[in-house]
């Protein structure tokens, strides 16, 4: 019998992936992860994972990302697959669900891999109509995540962005932006990431995915692979930093698949990220309070915070700020935290 | 252009090499050479989907060697890519597709090993009920035949060779001495999950029977039979503590008595 679970919304903080060797740390440790996301394939059956999922699912907030459901084939989206998604839907009551513009399934064959498509009119009638199927089956709206490439269609007669962009406006799905697999493409492809991210429609991206990638060197060409196999790179981070900065705080998940590493790595990773948007966030306020700041002033003066040193980091951002500020801030730590907290 | 399915047909058929791979016309990859990146979606379907049939056979594995097994994979996925993407039942047919190895030919043991191993996995994606103990049953008329339904994770195998204890040895890192594991010698075995385990047992003719029988359905009178058809000695009493001692049993039906006048 399906537990009915209390209604978890998934907050805009980071999240991370659960992996079948954490599973035994996380439900006896029940670390503070701000919540979890699974990969729906690997809960359609009945083993050990599924009951310990039942029994994490009381405590974190759960966004399942389907791997198998093949949305660019032409030939439709499996039946019975989507009817087990609805299952896993069903069992578990995530707060996301979410899916990849990609196909893996054709001639019979599963590939175990995602695969572009050619960015066309013909494949966004398919990958539409697909999209609502699914959407109309799970009676929700899914996210739809972009790809990590190493080749393109020569016919494509749009870009990964504009397509996806269409797709929302066709079927009011909402988008998965994965950072890494951006910066992956954007460099296997050669095209603008920090263009891509600005192309696409803010207000429908739900969640971010962060991950490591590979460099292999074939001859000249220096291919990036997408293995989720380490931690997530400065490149990476680099390109969070301006998503974030352009779309504000978002669930952002820390993804790891290949050599995965002890929990606390990736607590670790999910907690940069956090702290990243926060002081992202911290940043912006303080230059807005700054700028309303110069404004009800009638002279202008040099704001203090020009002749400091810049820091990414919230907290020692809020000390530069109380110690520019003078007497007219006090520097006790309680008004510090309040700050941060007002700012956060 | 190729229509979209031709098109996804093409390219699934290059990933898995078994056509002359997609024209490199139709592909595109900045700078780089577009079939030489092809080759990253050949090694990624292949390793990942290597990688699967690793965890699934790491006995098979230890067996016929990493290397060979990894080749014996590649044709595996090459000539039977999964048909769906739910991969824990991706691997039912590699017992089957080692039997045809020539090289594999002289140790059959190999496929039947391989065989048990499927079967593990098959038992570890399946459900795990809350089992039944005998006294629940103490104040109740069960009628002459109830029907007694088993762990639906249970799975009956038989093979002429000692599968079992040849997968018992693999369990440690011991040296393995082969030469006397590996012997034709029929055994039965029953295994089920339990939590996040496995839980393998011997079974002679006649509790093989009567568990295969009750697993089908067909009702503790029928079972017994079968059993007491292989060994007139059959000790209902103690197989039924056997299998409510194992945590086999998950419920006890009372079936309605036949009409009779």
């Amino acid at each position: 019998m399906t537990p009915a679970f209390q209604s978890l919304t998934i907050p805009a903080i980071a999240g991370i992936g659960l992996r079948s060797p954490h599973i035994k740390e996380m439900l006896s440790r029940r670390p503070s992860a701000g919540w979890l996301e699974v990969h729906a394939e690997n809960y359609m059956g009945d083993g050990a994972g599924v009951e310990a999922l039942e029994r994490l699912r009381e405590t974190y907030p759960l966004s399942v990302h389907g791997v198998g459901l093949s949305l660019g084939s032409a030939r439709g989206v499996d039946h019975d697959h989507l009817q087990r998604l609805r299952k896993v839907c069903e069992r578990f009551q995530p707060d996301l669900v979410s899916e990849h513009l990609a196909w893996s399934v054709a001639d019979g064959a599963y590939l175990n891999d995602l695969l572009p498509l050619r960015y066309d009119e013909e494949a966004l009638a398919i990958v539409a109509r697909n999209v609502e199927t699914v959407q109309d089956t799970l009676k929700r709206r899914v996210l739809i995540e972009n790809l990590s490439a190493y080749i393109a269609f020569a016919d494509s007669s749009m870009n990964e962005a504009e397509f996806l962009a269409e797709l929302v406006e066709r079927t009011g799905c909402g988008l998965l932006l994965d950072v890494n697999n951006v910066y992956v493409s954007a460099h296997n492809l050669q095209y603008d990431a920090e263009a891509f991210i600005d192309s696409l429609p803010s207000d429908s991206i739900g969640e971010i995915h962060l991950a490591g990638h590979a460099t292999n060197q074939v001859g000249a060409d220096t291919v990036l692979i997408d293995d989720h196999g380490s931690r997530v790179p400065p490149v990476v981070w680099t390109l969070y930093q301006h998503a974030i900065s352009r779309l504000g705080p978002r669930p952002t998940l820390i993804e790891w698949d290949t050599d995965v590493p002890v929990l606390d790595v990736l607590l670790g990773e999910a907690m940069w990220a956090d702290m990243l948007s926060a002081s992202i966030m911290f940043n912006r306020k303080q230059a807005v309070r700054r700028n309303q700041s110069a404004g009800h002033r009638s002279t202008p003066i040099r704001l203090p915070v020009d002749n400091e040193p810049t820091t990414s980091m919230p907290v020692l951002a809020a000390f530069a700020a109380a110690r520019s500020a003078g007497p007219s801030v006090s520097a006790t730590p309680a008004s510090i935290e309040e700050q941060y907290h007002a700012a956060a | 252009m190729l229509p979209l399915e031709h098109l996804q047909t093409t390219m699934a058929r290059s990933v898995l090499a078994v056509e002359p791979l997609i024209a490199a016309k139709m592909l595109t990859a900045g700078t780089a050479d577009p079939l030489a990146r092809l080759r990253v979606y050949q090694n990624n379907t292949r390793s990942s989907l290597t990688a699967v049939l690793m965890a699934v056979f790491p006995v098979t594995v230890r067996l016929v060697d990493e290397r060979f097994f990894r080749f014996v994979a590649s044709e595996f996925i090459r000539r039977h890519p999964p048909v769906e993407s739910r991969l824990a039942r991706y691997g039912a047919g590699f017992p089957r597709f080692l039997k045809t190895i020539d090289t594999l030919s002289d140790m059959p043991i190999v496929a039947e090993t391989a065989r048990l191993e499927w079967t593990i996995a098959e038992a570890l994606d399946a459900a795990c009920l809350p089992s039944r103990t005998l006294s629940e049953y103490d104040s109740t008329n069960l009628g002459p035949s109830p029907d007694i339904v088993l762990q639906p994770s249970l799975r009956l195998i038989v093979s002429h060779w000692s599968i079992l204890s040849v997968w018992t040895a693999h369990q440690q890192e011991a040296a393995i001495d082969q030469q006397s594991a590996w012997i034709r010698r029929p055994q039965r075995v029953a295994l089920w999950r339990a939590g996040d385990n496995v839980r393998l047992a011997l079974l002679d003719r006649a509790n093989f029977a009567f568990q295969h029988s009750l697993k089908h359905g067909l009702g503790l009178e029928h079972a017994t039979s079968r059993a007491l058809a292989h060994d007139p000695s059959f000790d209902l009493v103690s197989a039924l503590v056997r299998l409510f001692g194992d945590g086999l049993v998950t419920d006890v039906r009372v079936c309605p008595r036949p009409f009779s006048n």
